[in-house]
């Protein structure tokens, strides 16, 4: 491999890390916030945290399986529109950055949860 | 410029809307081609013909009485319908069922839940998904990128198979309320595509941005500017899913995670009809409740699609 | 030829959407009010016995160990033991048993929407407003406006009840028992649970028109729907593609008009319509979960009602995991089927 491609093989990974980085940084802070509500409102910390953690395990399947599903009929849909002539302004891409912060934030606000439940309950 | 104050300017404008609502109305070029087309018109006689049974179903019917069993007072059940035995011709007229209840009665009945719970289901989504299409349209980048995407693959996911999964999610004791929350996730993003293609091609034209550059602030823009101009596709759209939405509740019913035992719900007699009359002939228990929702449901697909038509054609390609 | 490069990127696509749907499958049934331990052990029994069945399913853990529990049982495709449906007994076997049965029924009646729909389609298409137009899209409006759940109950009572041309129920005679296992050169095979293939795999005609006859009506529910889909679908496409330009150029070079449209026409007008079966496959299993209560089947779509209904939670996991998979591989046979309509598609 030349040094330009492992060169462009960096940037295209530093990109996407910093896409899902950041978003898990949010997921991370929601999440930490959504397990305080919930264990303040609930007064239960090992309950609030189960709620949180189950939250955010719902945001990263959603993000996962929509990326995937993406990947998996973006073709066809792209495909459909052209044929169709239907205008809308769906592509693959798009729909697989969206996905990849969802799912970024997802395993964000999962690992603070246990992070936060670790601490508080050992 | 003029020499009016700003509050006199509208003042004004707000008169003349008022005059000519009518006047504007009956030239409007939506509702003089949705007149013509006949469909829609046979569409929209349905539909005021149910929402008629519904409203008297609602004023004149005890659905407590509707709801609770008739066994063991005198009147047979699983009668047939009168004109089809020998019992005089206007009694029972689409029979009784398993608890020797009134199917006719029922079925009236069914049309003011269906249109209730109908109007609920798409009046919630309609408020959700307008909210997200126009913030998503609004702020653009990446809020409209996961707000629209997300929207996107919920729309993926067959309706029926995500609304069981949400329906698993939500407390039984919610009864209908628990079919009616599911099926609201389930169209929002429907009404969220539709708005923000709509309120994109008004925030392109430019009286948009020239409001901004007056500094008229985020809220007031929304409000004044791009949702009246949406109002027209919305409708359309909810047009075209208050059918759809009709058929899932009655579908959930009919599965058992929508109206408790006894409601007379189209779903739920179709399920007694399934259950009661299969294999011993009673069609009527299955034949009327289908009817009135089969009926409905083609009342709002020829008018939907003949509102469709009717759009401008800008806004049609936001409304699938 | 369609590039294994392609398919095996493809295929690979199952492990994130399998891994998606259990992380999904897992958040909402832990979500979902209600207690699994509960469930299992009954209202009357004590806190105690609760707590031992907590144990034993390891809902004392903390949630992250049974998440990755989840993963590596979802992996392995082991979702443990059916609580309700089939008690003591495990959920892959339920799954054996009833997925067979469920690809069957849609199977036929995707054939019999894609036999009938296309040619409706390209005939509703050719004599555009025509009578024949004109009752085809009747017939298709018609087709989506009428739930399954009312077309079913009324081809049973007018077919099987009054009539009684077909079965109203089951999947085979009663009178017929198959082996459990067909021999091919003198090696016992096991059998598909797919009753028309079995009978045939068995050389038993009678069993296999007995299987037919059964299957019958409620293939023909489920394939009115894919029909009225395919139909409409087949027509918009079909003029579409008519409207485009090299067509009228190929009109102008001399060719007769109907062999354009059937040369020309029709490859390019299948694409979106391929595209879209495999799509609207998921709507078409949404329509197996009401026609197998309709007609009381018992594959994956009353396994799956049944099991919400009873809180039997394994079985609802491993039946929407089947699910997913199914649909994925679905999606995978369309991609081949496209990629060979369309040769563009194989970068």
């Amino acid at each position: 491999m030349s040094d330009a491609a492992v060169a462009g093989l960096r940037a295209g990974i530093r990109a996407r890390v910093r896409l899902v980085g950041s978003a898990a940084a949010v997921g991370a802070a929601l999440g930490v916030v959504a397990a305080g509500a919930l264990a303040a409102s609930s007064g239960d910390v090992e309950a609030g945290t189960r709620t949180a953690f189950a939250l955010g395990a719902l945001v990263l399947g959603f993000g996962v399986l929509g990326w995937s599903g993406s990947a998996m009929v973006g073709d066809s849909v792209e495909t459909a529109q052209r044929y169709m002539a239907t205008r809308t302004d769906w592509t693959e891409r798009d729909s697989r950055r969206a996905m990849a912060r969802l799912s970024g934030a997802g395993a964000g606000a999962m690992l603070a949860v246990v992070a936060v439940r670790t601490v508080l309950l050992g | 410029m003029s020499t009016d104050t700003p509050d006199r300017t509208d003042a004004a404008a707000a008169e003349t809307d008022r005059r000519g609502l009518l006047a504007r109305l009956r030239a409007s070029p939506f509702l003089s081609e949705l007149l013509s087309n006949r469909l829609a018109v046979v569409g929209l006689s349905i539909i005021l013909a149910i929402v008629l049974i519904a409203v008297y179903a609602r004023l004149f019917l005890d659905p407590g009485a509707l709801a609770s069993s008739r066994l063991g007072t005198g009147i047979p059940d699983r009668h047939p319908p009168g004109w089809a035995s020998s019992v005089p011709a206007d009694r029972y007229l689409f029979g009784t069922d398993a608890a020797a209840r009134d199917i006719f009665r029922r079925c009236l009945y069914g049309a003011w839940l269906a249109m209730l719970y109908g109007t609920i289901t798409v009046g919630t989504s309609t408020v959700l998904g307008v909210g997200l299409g126009v913030v998503a349209a609004y702020y653009g980048d990446v809020t409209d990128n996961v707000v629209m995407r997300t929207m996107d693959v919920l729309l993926a996911f067959p309706p029926l198979l995500l609304a069981l999964a949400l329906v698993a999610v939500f407390p039984r004791e919610l009864g209908l309320w628990r079919a009616v929350i599911a099926l609201t996730l389930v169209y929002t993003p429907r009404f969220a595509r539709v708005v923000r293609g709509a309120a994109l091609k008004v925030l392109e034209d430019e009286y948009v941005d020239a409001t901004v550059a007056l500094g008229a602030s985020d809220p007031r823009v929304l409000v004044r500017h791009v949702l009246p101009n949406c109002l027209a596709p919305i409708t359309v759209q909810s047009t075209l899913n208050f059918g759809l939405a009709i058929i899932d509740l009655a579908a959930l019913s009919f599965l058992g995670f929508g109206a408790q035992a006894g409601t007379p719900s189209w779903g739920l007699m179709l399920s007694n009809g399934v259950n009661n009359g299969l294999l011993t002939g009673k069609w009527w228990l299955s034949f009327f409740p289908g009817l009135f929702l089969a009926v409905t449901v083609l009342g709002f697909n020829l008018l939907g699609d003949g509102m469709r038509d009717a759009l401008d054609p800008r806004m049609r390609e936001a409304v699938d | 030829m369609v590039s294994t490069r392609f398919l095996l990127k493809r295929a690979l696509l199952l492990v994130p959407v399998l891994f998606g749907v259990a992380t999904l499958v897992f958040a909402i049934l832990h979500l979902a009010p209600g207690d699994p331990a509960r469930v299992i052990v009954g209202q009357r029994a004590s806190q105690a016995q609760v707590e031992e069945v907590r144990r034993q399913l390891g809902l004392d853990q903390p949630l992250w160990r049974q998440y990755l529990q989840f993963l590596w049982d979802a992996a392995r495709f082991d979702f443990g033991q059916s609580y309700s449906i089939k008690k003591g007994g495990t959920v892959r076997s339920v799954l054996i048993d009833r997925l067979p049965v469920t690809i069957e029924l849609a199977l036929y009646g995707q054939v019999a929407g894609i036999f009938i729909g296309i040619p409706l389609g390209i005939v509703s298409a050719v004599r555009q407003d025509s009578l024949t137009d004109h009752l085809t899209r009747i017939g298709a409006l018609t087709g989506i406006s009428v739930p399954i759940f009312w077309s079913g109950p009324l081809l049973i009572l007018l077919f099987a009840t009054y009539l009684d041309v077909f079965p109203t129920s089951g999947r085979i005679d009663s009178t017929l028992f198959l082996p459990d296992h067909w021999t091919l050169f003198g090696t016992e095979l096991p059998l598909t649970g797919m009753v028309t293939v079995d009978t045939l795999l068995l050389g038993n005609v009678e069993a296999f028109l007995s299987a037919v006859h059964h299957l019958f009506l409620p293939a023909l529910v489920i394939g009115i729907y894919s029909t009225a889909l395919i139909s409409r679908m087949m027509r918009s496409s079909m003029l579409e593609v008519v409207r485009q330009d090299y067509i009228r150029t190929a009109r102008a070079k001399g060719q007769g008009a109907k062999i354009t449209l059937m040369k020309h026409g029709f490859r390019n007008a299948l694409i979106p319509v391929v595209t879209v079966i495999g799509i609207q496959f998921g709507t078409l299993l949404g329509g197996a979960v009401l026609t197998e209560t309709v007609f009381g089947i018992n594959g994956m779509g009353l396994t799956i009602v049944t099991a919400i209904g009873d809180s039997d939670y394994p079985v609802v996991q491993g039946t929407v995991l089947t699910f997913a998979l199914l649909f994925t591989l679905v999606n995978l046979l369309v991609d081949v089927t496209y990629s060979y309509l369309d040769p563009r598609i194989q970068q």
